[in-house]
């Protein structure tokens, strides 16, 4: 018995198209510890992961398989996500990026689908955007704790975007208020509260519509998902917003604009460093 | 060199769709694409399809030794339409049927005389052909005018699945 023989429903060759996939991992903090455990587990083998950060002691309550060792030794989170796949699959492809994503985008390009796991509602629009340019599925996870009466509601949701349907400012998860009030800060999301099983669940929910995208196991695969996490009723269901939403393009991203603005075939690729 | 071609589903769908249908006296029918391009880390040419331009029934010329013969006005429209976006040009059709289809004698004649032709209005960018099946795709494309054309090494539907629908034969 093979170590996948147990998810051999997804399809006859679905062990070669998950370790063939190459997947971009943005964020390395709470939501993608969980993500890039479970890609190692499926079989997932070629990565870019991209994260400036050193973990720190306030991670711990949420970043999948961080240590305290790892504190002690200012280890950046990509790091511990390289750990973590190459503990679990052998012949792995991972490029770690210590850096803002905006310096990774030429490792970025060529991913078959990019996980979004960053707070700041800019940098998901943005994400959204190169995704859109380099015809990239982008699966963006978020979560928030808000204040309710004396108590407080966890919310969450998960949302696939694909070229040629709707972005995330079309479903409203992006709100121009919310880039105004983020630009006026700087462009800081602020620290939002985190906990770690909503993360947890909001990544498996990341990593079930990626395996949908690669190795469809049903008939019924959408272009676009837009799933809401409800932390108190514990629960997970389709967006109101996808449902009443009347898609006739997408007036934030137009057609052309794809590929590399200052593109000219007359010029060689650059070497590897500088792209 | 490597070179890929992305298609997002929709406009894929569009492009078989507008292909499919008859024409009054030619036997198949032909369209453009226009694609944006970028180097990948590992030097492989990316091409991300953008748009897709029909070309219209008056443009179809009477020729019996071909699918589909069109006029220079078609093209000349088509490498307009590529060259107000400095997008990449690649010409398609269908040869229907299931399966990797693979291009036929006069496909591959004609098209060394006509996708050369591209550069002189856009030599920024690669240009190419496709043919497409009714459920995968086989393309050529040229880096220069006067370089031999490379099949697509990869060509992948992105849509509700990521379809791998054609690679080099």
């Amino acid at each position: 018995m093979s170590r996948y023989d147990r998810q051999s429903f997804l399809g006859p060759n679905s062990d070669s198209v998950i370790s063939d996939i190459l997947v971009g991992f943005v964020g390395a903090g709470g939501g993608n510890s969980h993500t890039v455990q479970q890609y190692a587990h499926i079989g997932g083998r070629r990565a870019v992961i991209v994260d400036p950060d050193i973990i720190e002691d306030t991670n711990l309550n949420r970043l999948v398989g961080g240590t305290i060792a790892d504190v002690h030794a200012s280890r950046h989170k990509v790091d511990i996500a390289y750990r973590v796949i190459s503990g679990v699959v052998n012949d792995h492809e991972v490029t770690v990026r210590k850096t803002d994503w905006q310096s990774a985008m030429a490792d970025l390009k060529g991913c078959d689908v990019i996980i979004g796991g960053v707070d700041s509602v800019v940098a998901k629009d943005q994400l959204d955007d190169f995704c859109k340019r380099y015809c990239i599925p982008y699966i963006d996870m978020g979560m928030d704790v808000h204040p309710h009466g004396e108590h407080f509601q966890i919310a969450g949701q998960v949302v696939l975007t694909s070229p040629g349907g709707p972005c995330l400012r079309c479903l409203n998860v992006i709100k121009p208020e919310d880039l105004v009030r983020e630009h006026e800060n700087y462009g800081a999301a602020g620290s939002k509260p985190q906990v770690v099983w909503p993360n947890g669940v909001l990544a498996s929910t990341a990593i079930g519509l990626l395996v949908q995208l690669i190795t469809p196991w049903h008939a019924n695969t959408k272009l676009t998902q837009y799933l809401e996490y409800d932390g108190n009723a514990h629960t997970m269901r389709v967006s109101q917003r996808l449902q009443v939403l009347r898609f006739d393009g997408c007036p934030h991203h137009p057609k052309d604009g794809v590929g590399d603005h200052r593109f000219d075939i007359r010029n060689l690729p650059p070497p590897l460093g500088d792209r | 060199m490597k070179t890929t071609l992305k298609i997002p589903a929709p406009l894929l769908q569009t492009v078989r769709t507008d292909l499919a249908r008859r024409h009054a006296f030619a036997y198949e029918r032909v369209g453009f694409m226009t694609a944006g391009a970028c180097w990948q880390t590992d030097g492989t040419l990316l091409l991300v399809a953008a748009g897709y331009a029909s070309v219209e029934d008056e443009h179809y010329e009477r020729n019996t030794r071909v699918g589909a013969a069109i006029g220079a006005s078609a093209f000349r429209r088509a490498l307009q339409t590529a060259y107000a976006s400095g997008k990449a040009l690649l010409h398609v059709h269908s040869h229907g049927r299931q399966g990797l289809p693979s291009f036929s004698r006069v496909d591959l004649t004609s098209g060394s005389q006509f996708v050369p032709s591209f550069f002189s209005t856009i030599p920024k960018m690669p240009h190419g052909m496709l043919v497409l099946s009714d459920t995968h795709a086989t393309g050529l494309v040229w880096h220069r005018a006067d370089e031999r054309p490379v099949y697509f090494s990869r060509i992948v539907e992105v849509g509700a699945s990521l379809k791998t629908i054609g690679g080099a034969p």
